[in-house]
């Protein structure tokens, strides 16, 4: 058997006396989406900085493919095979959505570092960008500035961004967050669509989405995983209904 | 290679503000000539040397979004470079110049380095301290001169001698075309739409699988390197050189300069020297004209100027200017 996309193991990480990441073990494995639950608080986000790079477990190991990566750096990460979107928007937005995109494929064709040849009027570069736009149906929308876009299409192009680096990962953390139903259901035939193409490890508090996106559910509870399963079962244990299904319609 | 030359058609297109302002530069002479204002050439040179430094530190500041205090001290080490090199009796212009950029250089890499790391006040606090110390250093250095600083002889460049009218006035046009088409390549590169990028949002291209870092040192030297060469002109023209030279309010001028011309605009600064440069050289006089009585303290009209210009103006004078030249076209 091929070792899967993304494998943690035994990740512990404390803030203080906070424990955030509490021997955490999962894996994400080719052509999966693999979704991440839990209340407010739960350590969700915290445990994909530390899969991301922007935050190092106390303990534990992180493997990519079968290599452990655990003490790499974020760009070393990405270059590996890593793209997230955030929980909060996070693109470049004193730009156009084509450039953008444009930054992003000379970046993905590692031609950043480039003092003589143009960018955002390179015709392949601009090609590039819009294959990269395309992947989100934002092609016509190219010429507008990121500051004027509404907060959908904002999540958009930050999948857009993640995805631009043909990245075997995406870790997404609750792309859906602020976005109205029908925004969101677009949301989620384009990740559904994504499976083949990239292991995926979904952050969602979205219920309806988590359950028709998910092959798989892990549920996170004070940093520890408390139910691992197929969203069916997850759907049916009885200690996840009470620790997170439960106080759905309160807390969020 | 033809991607490369139509970058530069492209790029003149942009900075027509540059060109004009690089071709009123050429022409000037012509006029002092005629009007016998010698001493005009002498100031033409004063703000095509402040603004090529600022022009270096746009580079950094409107570019790249650092807010780096320190960058007089690149000036500095600059003019002393031909002051140390005229103390061992080394008189070439072009060995000046070529000390300059890589002392420079390596300054750049040492201080970026160590800065670079930080960001916000931090920044603006280390940057400011490493120009402090230079500044000390060079006030301690008896040897070249110390806080009197040292009179030196204008650089020999081959055939072309600068003691000779309008000589150095054109070397230093041409440093400034140079700086100026170099920067222009630069800002519109790969390397400067990153930059620009790292500016806007640092994690956004960090999770693009590139090393902020990298472009920031990178954008860091190549501005030290370009107010060196300033700093290096400056101190042949003069004829004389001080600790007084990277005094920390030159930093703060320059950057005034920039903000008033237009921050990262490519031809803001120069437009913004032009401004500076002449407001300074008026206002004395002009105060003096319509209240003598204040005339000694002019410095209290300058600031309000100045902070009227960077408030209202956003975009600074270039900005202005693009507005008034886009409503004269549409009417
Ligand atoms: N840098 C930090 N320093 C100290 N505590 C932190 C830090 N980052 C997160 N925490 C704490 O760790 C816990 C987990 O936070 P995290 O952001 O991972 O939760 P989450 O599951 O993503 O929650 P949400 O659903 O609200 O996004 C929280 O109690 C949070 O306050
Ligand atoms: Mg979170």
């Amino acid at each position: 058997m091929s070792s899967p996309i993304l494998q943690l193991d035994g990740v512990m990480k404390s803030y203080d006396a906070l424990l955030a990441t509490n021997n955490v073990s999962l894996d994400v494995v080719a052509g999966e989406i693999h979704a991440l639950i839990g209340p407010n608080g739960a350590g969700k986000t915290t445990l994909i900085k530390q899969i991301y790079g922007s935050e190092r477990p106390d303990s534990g190991r992180i493997l990519l493919n079968g290599e452990n990566i655990t003490s790499l750096s974020v760009p070393k990460r990405v270059r590996k095979g890593i793209g997230r979107s955030f929980q909060i928007s996070n693109v470049l937005t004193d730009f156009t959505m084509r450039e953008n995109a444009i930054i992003a494929a000379q970046a993905q064709r590692q031609e950043a570092f480039q003092f003589f040849l143009p960018a955002f009027d390179d015709a392949s570069l601009i090609e590039d960008a819009m294959v990269i736009l395309d992947a989100v149906g934002l092609t016509s929308k190219a010429d507008i500035l990121v500051s004027e876009l509404a907060h959908g299409e904002r999540r958009l192009l930050e999948l857009a961004l993640a995805m631009a680096g043909e990245p075997c990962l995406l870790l997404l953390d609750e792309p859906m967050a602020g976005a109205g139903p029908q925004e969101s259901q677009h949301m989620t035939d384009i990740i559904s669509a994504l499976r083949a193409r990239h292991g995926i490890l979904l952050i969602e508090h979205d219920m309806d989405a988590v359950f028709a996106l998910a092959d798989r559910i892990t549920v996170l509870v004070e940093g520890a995983v408390i139910a691992h399963g197929t969203s069916a079962e997850i759907s049916q244990n009885p200690a996840v209904r009470e620790a997170y299904l439960g106080r759905e319609d309160e807390a969020c | 290679m033809t991607r490369f030359f139509s970058l530069i058609g492209r790029g003149l297109l942009q900075h027509r503000a540059m060109m004009y302002l690089l071709v009123g530069f050429a022409l000037f002479p012509l006029y002092t000539g005629f009007a016998d204002l010698p001493f005009w050439n002498d100031v033409a040179i004063r703000i095509m040397l402040l603004g090529m430094a600022a022009m270096g530190l746009n580079l950094v500041l409107g570019y790249g979004g650092m807010v780096s205090f320190g960058h007089a001290a690149f000036f500095g080490i600059g003019a002393y470079c031909v002051g140390i090199s005229s103390y061992y009796d080394i008189f070439n212009g072009w060995i000046h110049i070529g000390f300059s950029l890589v002392t420079c250089g390596l300054m750049g890499v040492i201080i970026g380095l160590l800065s670079l790391r930080t960001s916000g006040i931090y920044f603006i606090m280390i940057t400011l301290a490493f120009a402090q110390m230079l500044f000390f250093a060079f006030v301690s250095l008896e040897t070249f001169g110390g806080d009197d600083g040292m009179s030196i002889d204008r650089a020999e460049f081959g055939l072309i001698d600068l003691y000779e009218p309008l000589r150095l006035y054109f070397l230093v046009w041409a440093a400034l075309v140079i700086v100026s088409l170099l920067l222009m390549f630069i800002v519109h590169s790969r390397f400067g739409v990153t930059l620009r990028a790292i500016k806007s949002n640092e994690s956004r291209v960090e999770a693009m699988g590139l090393t902020p870092l990298k472009f920031k040192i990178t954008a860091y030297v190549i501005s030290a390197m370009i107010c060196g060469l300033a700093g290096t002109l400056f101190a042949s023209w003069q004829e004389y050189v001080s600790p007084d030279i990277m005094h920390w309010t030159r930093s703060g001028e320059l950057m005034i300069i920039i903000i008033l011309g237009g921050l990262g605009t490519l031809a803001g600064p120069l437009l913004g020297a032009i401004a500076f440069l002449l407001l300074e050289e008026f206002l004395p006089e002009l105060i003096q004209a319509i209240a003598p009585d204040y005339a000694e303290n002019w410095m209290i009209v300058f600031g309000p100027i100045l902070i009227a210009i960077v408030m209202f103006g956003r975009g600074g004078l270039l900005g202005l200017l693009i507005k008034l030249f886009q409503r004269k076209g549409a009417s």
